[in-house]
């Protein structure tokens, strides 16, 4: 697989106030890649120095090859573009709007424009301002999709959608991605992200800390273990153990509950000295690897800022 | 504590703009007053200065103009119309703009009854209107102190407050406009049309004698009653308690009509008033096959068109009107400039000819027209800095539409439509001197109304070059200011035997009197010049910056 975006070294700042700070990934052919953070990470401005619509300080970003301020005609015909605050004419309609973007990308098949628009169920005839925030977005979602582009670059996509259509959106996007279209999409919601992206970059306070893949980034979990024994168990004989990192017993004594990092070959042999009757492991959703990397105590470490 | 309510945190926003445009506008008549003693150190000066009155009497009435007071009301007789600009847009804002935003839904889940929110917004306008007041009449009185002039500190707090009641009569229009608009721009562009044309009714009375009653429908004839910096003639209290009555009755009338409609919907007009609906059916609304969603060129045609065809309708029907006024009441003109060497001199200098022709009259008036579609062209480049700053040049700039293209296709619209104008008012006049059986140099009314395309051209470039750096508000208060200057100096400019050099600095000085002397080649190519410098600057601008909120 060849990357088709290609971020590097890429640093924004607003005057004294911080936008990004030397981030680079890449994104490769084909792939779905979820961009993570809080608000006010930076996701918003990376996407937005990818589209050209701001002016790196430093880096290049790059897509299929071509650095995207030089020659960002040519990028912007590659790709679908939804912005994370759409705003479009109020006066127009859904359907003037996608009519004149159309227009812009020198034509679209309207077939299929009118697919999606039965797909997500829009009302064209409707003038802009009288849509709601979820229908607002599916007008821009549209646009996005309808000339089948090379590369989707969607900043919070679903951010107003409900949930039927959340799931009309993932079918698009694996469609596409079947289809052998990149898709970039940043968000805030791990259960979307991990639905429909392969691999994720992680971005905190403008610097990017983590590129991995979805599976790869569950590898580095911390994870849990409930132990429930026939009779009342030492918690000492387990805080030692190589991978734990925290024991606790439950209510009853019966129970132990082991937070751990790493594996549980240690733990597995400790417990066997004693009559168990039953033992769970808890899966950590992205949820709960997302937030930490966002503990505000700086744990998400530089050493980590490598992919995996 | 700036939080505490809504009236606070409103007057909080305004804070900036109350010391801008109360020390500003207050500065200038403080500059004025302080010259004064200078314009008037000899007899001859100060006879020559009161015979100038009555030839700019279409500006204000000239009233004592030999007085530190009087010469500052007459010579400031247009201020109304910068200072109305602030509670215009501030008042147009002030409901609408917050549905827009939608953040009016967020204000009145709050426990306060949506009657209480407007009356305190519209109470912190007005106290930011009552604050511009009070500043400008304390740098009135420090200009009159310096000035020697014959007015006390009250006349001067009153001649604020008569300022400021004006204001809150135009403020209070936008207010009520709004309620019928879907958008704020919309409120406040017929409000200042509303304005421009009330400003020509009260007018009238001073061109046109035995027509005051046309001017008594203006509030600006209302504003003029007053003038306590004159001596002797001081406050029209009945005309106070007009202004105040038109604010408070166009206020009152919004705030019911907002408590009783939809948030982000407008007042249901009655049916006879509504635009027949189209009923779109949704299987129906693709392809739309609209002209003017083609290109970024047409459909910044398409949203000139509404604005374009009342800004022709205004320019036009200015030329045309002024056209058939020159042809009536020439007998009374010529009486005037008879009587007067001065205004004889005058209407030569500004006119460009021979005093005893209405071309020579009509000249004169002409100027008015490039700043009318200055005007305009100031509007659509506000659009086009809204249209950036509300982020939708952002999608536009996402398809394969160079930078480039995108804004020369805007500035090639704007173009479209100034050209149009200038041409349906080179036909609007002739038709006109047509029927008022008036003779004219058929050659020398085309220059004249063709001639203001450049001019609208290099404040549209100028502004689009602002508009690089600048926020919509300011990119737009400083083209409006720009024009103010520009006129000021046109028009008083050789009156008060300025430098050459000063009056080249206005654009108007460019245009000349081309419905007497015709074409002046070398200066419509030096606009020419100037406005395609500042786009190709303005261009080079775009291209690099950030497309930002």
């Amino acid at each position: 697989m060849t990357a088709i975006i290609e971020v590097e070294g890429l640093t924004k700042s607003y005057g004294s106030k911080r936008g990004i700070t030397n981030v680079s990934f890449q994104v490769e052919e084909g792939e779905v890649f979820g961009f993570l953070g809080p608000n006010g990470a930076g996701k918003t401005t990376t996407i937005r120095l990818i589209m050209a619509l701001l002016r790196a300080d430093e880096g290049k970003a790059r897509i299929a090859g071509l650095d995207s301020w030089e020659r960002s005609v040519e990028i912007k015909r590659l790709v679908g573009y939804l912005p994370g605050e759409p705003a479009l004419d109020p006066n127009l309609t859904g359907g003037q709007i996608l009519e004149y973007f159309g227009h812009l990308r020198g034509g679209v098949d309207q077939t299929y424009l009118k697919q999606l628009i039965k797909r997500l169920d829009l009302d064209p005839s409707r003038k802009f301002r009288q849509y709601s925030s979820g229908n607002k977005r599916k007008v821009v979602l549209i646009q996005a999709f309808m000339h089948r582009p090379r590369v989707l670059i969607l900043d919070e996509p679903t951010n107003g959608l409900d949930p039927l259509n959340q799931q009309e959106f993932n079918a698009m996007v694996k469609e596409v991605r079947e289809e052998g279209h990149t898709v970039f999409l940043s968000s805030h919601i791990l259960g979307e992200v991990e639905q429909t992206c392969t691999r994720v970059g992680i971005i905190r306070d403008g610097q990017l800390v983590r590129v991995g893949g979805v599976t790869e980034l569950k590898d580095i979990k911390r994870y849990e273990i409930t132990i429930t024994f026939a009779d009342a168990v030492p918690t000492e004989a387990f805080k030692t153990l190589d991978g734990v990192e925290q024991v606790e017993t439950l209510p009853g004594g019966h129970a132990l509950h082991l937070v751990m990092q790493g594996g549980a070959d240690a733990v597995i042999k400790a417990a066997a000295h004693y009559p168990v009757v039953s033992l769970t492991s808890h899966e950590p959703s992205l949820e709960d690897i997302f937030l930490r990397y966002y503990e505000g105590d700086g744990l998400a470490t530089k050493e980590e800022s490598h992919a995996v | 504590m700036l939080f505490r309510n809504i009236y606070i945190k409103s007057l909080r926003d305004y804070r900036i703009a109350i010391l801008g445009w109360g020390v500003g506008i207050g500065l200038l008549i403080y500059v004025v007053l302080s010259s004064f003693p200078s314009l008037v150190e000899t007899p001859e000066a100060r006879a020559s200065l009161v015979s100038l009155g009555p030839s700019f009497a279409w500006i204000a009435e000239p009233i004592k103009i030999d007085t530190p007071g009087g010469y500052a009301t007459f010579k400031y007789g247009f201020t109304v119309l910068v200072m109305a600009l602030w509670p215009l847009l501030a008042s147009s804002r002030m409901l609408r703009g917050e549905e827009e935003r939608g953040s009016m839904d967020v204000l009145l889940s709050m426990p306060r009854g949506r009657g209480r929110v407007a009356l305190e917004k519209l109470a912190a306008i007005w106290t930011a209107l009552l604050g511009m007041g009070l500043l400008i009449g304390l740098l009135t009185s420090a200009g009159g102190m310096r000035a020697n002039g014959d007015f006390s500190l009250g006349d001067a707090l009153l001649s604020g407050l008569n300022l400021a009641l004006i204001c809150g009569v135009f403020g209070s229009l936008a207010l009520l406009i709004s309620q019928f608009t879907q958008e704020r721009g919309t409120a406040a562009g017929v409000t200042g049309g509303l304005l421009l044309i009330f400003i020509v009714v009260d007018m009238v009375h001073r061109v046109i004698p035995n027509t005051d009653w046309i001017s008594h429908f203006s509030p600006i004839y209302y504003y003029n009653l007053n003038k306590p910096l004159v001596p002797g003639y001081g406050i029209n209290a009945g005309a106070l308690l007009v202004l105040l009555a038109l604010s408070i009755i166009l206020s009152g009338l919004s705030i019911w009509l907002f408590v009783r409609r939809d948030i982000g919907g407008t007042v249901k007009l009655p049916a006879w008033l509504r635009l027949p609906e189209r009923a779109a059916r949704p299987e129906q609304a693709l392809p739309a096959n609209a002209w003017s969603l083609r290109s970024v060129y047409t459909r910044g045609l398409g949203m000139m068109v509404v604005p374009g065809i009342w800004w022709t309708l205004a320019i036009a029907g200015f030329a045309a009107w002024m056209v058939v006024i020159v042809k009536q009441t020439e007998s009374q003109l010529a009486t005037i400039a008879q009587s007067s060497p001065i205004l004889k001199d005058i209407l030569t200098k500004v006119g460009g000819g021979d005093i005893t022709t209405n071309a020579t009259i009509l000249s004169a008036l002409f100027t008015f027209l490039p700043l009318l579609l200055m005007a305009f062209a100031v509007t659509q480049v506000s659009r086009w800095a809204a249209d950036e700053e509300d982020g939708r040049l952002e999608m536009v700039l996402s398809t394969p539409q160079p930078r480039l293209n995108v804004l020369l296709a805007r500035f090639a619209a704007l173009t479209t439509v100034i050209v149009i104008i200038g041409v349906l008012t080179l036909a609007a006049t002739e038709l006109a001197a047509l029927a008022a059986g008036l003779k004219l140099d058929g050659g020398n009314v085309a220059v004249a109304t063709l001639s203001m395309i450049p001019m609208g051209l290099l404040i549209a470039a100028i502004g689009f070059l602002f508009s690089g750096w600048l926020r919509t508000a300011i990119d737009t208060g400083l083209l409006s200011f720009l024009l103010v200057i520009w006129f000021s100096i046109t028009f008083i400019g050789p009156e008060l035997n300025w430098p050459e050099g000063v009056q080249k600095l206005s654009a108007f000085y460019y245009y000349g009197t081309p419905l007497l002397h015709g074409l002046s080649l070398s200066n419509m190519l030096l606009v020419l010049a100037v406005a395609i410098v500042a786009l190709a600057l303005a261009s080079v601008r775009f291209m690099r910056k950030d497309i930002g909120r």
